[in-house]
């Protein structure tokens, strides 16, 4: 089982309160500490801000951000450079289809989003990148342009052979993309809820409130692996979550005693 | 007026003459921001390409984030960001958000980009290029000043044109580093009386790049650096204008070589007090900020941090 605290809002966050979060979320055993870009208020950067609290903490980073709305060429590097400013602790949640479409002047349209998430798996793959779809030519090969070369690459690329990245939704044609491609799967917890299942190497992860309680957490996972983000939205909370679920969550039958 | 100081220009590359691991060059970026705050220098500058061998930087504002949050007074700015590839509202909304983490430390320089196979990866016709700048530019420029701080944005110029599109917004300059005094004093004066045209109260400075190396052993450097000069202004020379159909390759390297020479004499090297009498003179032209490209590539760490305290010593004499 993994424990992260976040996604923390970048919606008016300052400095000062992530800084905050990441280091309280460090002193109570999270394995991780993620933020949450919502271009539907013109909040972007989730991607820059991870490589920030890189700097400020030792555990590994997250951001969940909206894919589909820009070329996934731009997310590909971001994520790379994400990746190597904090020496391979990047992980990643893509939304999809958000209200933000009109905002970046794009449609949610499904082929749309296959194409761009099979152009960002590819180029972070390392693979010399050639894609012709309905929505996406890469390299463009564009008349005007030439010469130019056939094929390209991402450079330079992640630090980690693979990056982890996960596909926020509940879906089932995303969901079977994510298998297919190797991404994970995580979904908003929902009381009773199972762990969404794991995907290659990528346990399920799932989204929670900051006062879910640890054996909800274990009757969720069942028998598998769980991703568990918990949304602290204070000091206090990111302490109380850590004290309650760190332990639970790595050792089975964790005594109470411990925490009394 | 108070001429500040920026330091860079850093791409973080593996070039060919001292290969290294990105993570190692990222990692030595993150330290020389934590030496170049505590020399005293108001801002670092990032550079930005796309899918070129040497792995030159793509995402500058990813890696502002990483330095904004390992420095604590730092400012950060691209030099410059290939606007027209870009989606505006991504950048917009990014810059805004980082700006605000960062606590009014980030700067955005942008610029047209000429590049080709980079127009072409994101699917632009590199032709359009200025059309696109025509639009991108107001919009990021009102997103910028709705940002929560605002968002000090430059226009990267090398030409007349370029500078009246930027006139006509009123945005500050940036400078392109290979142009001589007597060419600048020509693109402010296309500036000044285009916004005068434009009804617009042009600002009172700009910025401006420069090839800067400060030492007190000019020719051990001269000769430290040639090859790195020769790489850097060889690739930003083939990008701008690649071989022409049917040239034989000694022939184009000919006419780069004759590029690399006129460029190489742009560059300013010398000891501190030398420096500080030509960086006055642009100054005296109306550039407030002078962003000091020392970095050429990826120098070694001795050589570079030495002309780093050199560029500071340079400042305390341009105060005196």
């Amino acid at each position: 089982m993994r424990l992260g605290l976040g996604p923390v809002d970048l919606s008016g966050a300052t400095s000062q309160k992530l800084e905050t979060l990441a280091t309280q979320a460090v002193a109570s055993s999270f394995d991780a500490v993620w933020v949450a870009e919502s271009r539907a208020d013109g909040v972007g950067g989730g991607l820059a801000a991870a490589a920030l609290l890189g700097q400020v903490v030792p555990i590994r980073v997250g951001a969940v951000v909206e894919a589909g709305l820009y070329h996934p060429l731009f997310l590909a590097e971001d994520i790379a450079i994400a990746d190597l400013t904090s020496e391979g602790r990047l992980e990643v949640v893509l939304r999809l289809g958000t209200s933000a479409s009109s905002r970046y002047e794009t449609s949610p349209d499904q082929s749309l989003l296959k194409e761009h998430l099979h152009v960002l798996g590819a180029a972070l793959s390392g693979a010399h990148i050639q894609w012709q779809g309905k929505h996406l030519r890469v390299p463009a090969q564009i008349d005007a342009n030439q010469p130019v070369p056939s094929r390209l690459a991402l450079n330079p690329r992640p630090l980690q052979p693979v990056v982890p990245i996960w596909i926020e939704t509940s879906e089932t044609w995303l969901q079977e993309l994510a298998q297919k491609m190797g991404f994970g799967i995580a979904q908003l917890w929902k009381p009773g809820g199972r762990v969404p299942p794991s995907t290659g190497r990528w346990p399920g992860m799932v989204l929670c409130q900051a006062d879910v309680a640890a054996d909800d957490l274990l009757r969720a996972a069942g028998d598998e692996a769980g991703y568990f983000l918990v949304a602290a939205q204070t000091a206090h909370e990111v302490a109380s979550a850590g004290r309650r679920l760190a332990g639970p969550l790595r050792m089975p039958d964790f005594p109470e005693w411990i925490n009394a | 007026m108070t001429l500040r100081l920026g330091v860079g220009v850093f791409g973080m590359q593996s070039v060919p003459q001292r290969p290294d691991h990105h993570v190692k060059l990222y990692r030595d970026v993150l330290e020389d921001a934590q030496l170049i705050e505590s020399l005293g220098f108001d801002s670092i500058w990032l550079s930005e390409h796309h899918f070129w061998f040497d792995g030159y930087c793509p995402a500058d504002i990813a890696v502002a984030g990483a330095i904004l949050g390992r420095t604590k007074r730092l400012g950060v700015g691209t030099a410059v960001m290939l606007l027209p590839m870009h989606s505006v509202q991504k950048v917009a909304d990014d810059a805004a958000t980082i700006s605000r983490l960062g606590e009014g430390r980030l700067t955005l320089g942008v610029a047209l980009g000429y590049r080709d196979p980079e127009f072409d990866g994101f699917g632009v016709r590199r032709k359009d290029r200025g059309k696109l700048m025509d639009t991108m530019l107001p919009r990021l420029a009102e997103s910028c000043r709705q940002a929560e701080p605002p968002v000090p944005i430059y226009v990267g110029v090398a030409t007349a044109i370029a500078a009246q599109r930027a006139a006509r917004l009123g945005l500050p300059l940036f400078a392109d580093s290979t142009m001589n005094v007597s060419e600048l004093r020509e693109m402010l004066d296309a500036y000044n009386a285009s916004a005068a045209a434009a009804g617009v109260k042009p600002p009172a400075t700009h910025a401006l790049q420069r090839d800067v190396f400060v030492t007190n052993d000019r020719e051990r450097d001269w000769a430290m650096l040639l090859p790195e000069l020769r790489y850097m202004r060889r690739q930003y020379g083939g990008w701008s204008f690649p071989k022409e159909a049917g040239e034989t390759v000694p022939a184009y390297l000919q006419r780069l070589e004759i590029d690399i020479e006129a460029k190489l004499k742009n560059l300013i090297i010398g000891d501190a007090a030398l420096v500080a009498a030509q960086l006055r003179e642009f100054e005296a032209l109306g550039f407030d900020l002078i962003v000091c490209r020392s970095q050429f590539g990826n120098l070694p760490r001795e050589s570079l941090h030495r002309a780093f305290e050199g560029l500071a010593a340079t400042r305390e004499a341009i105060s005196r």
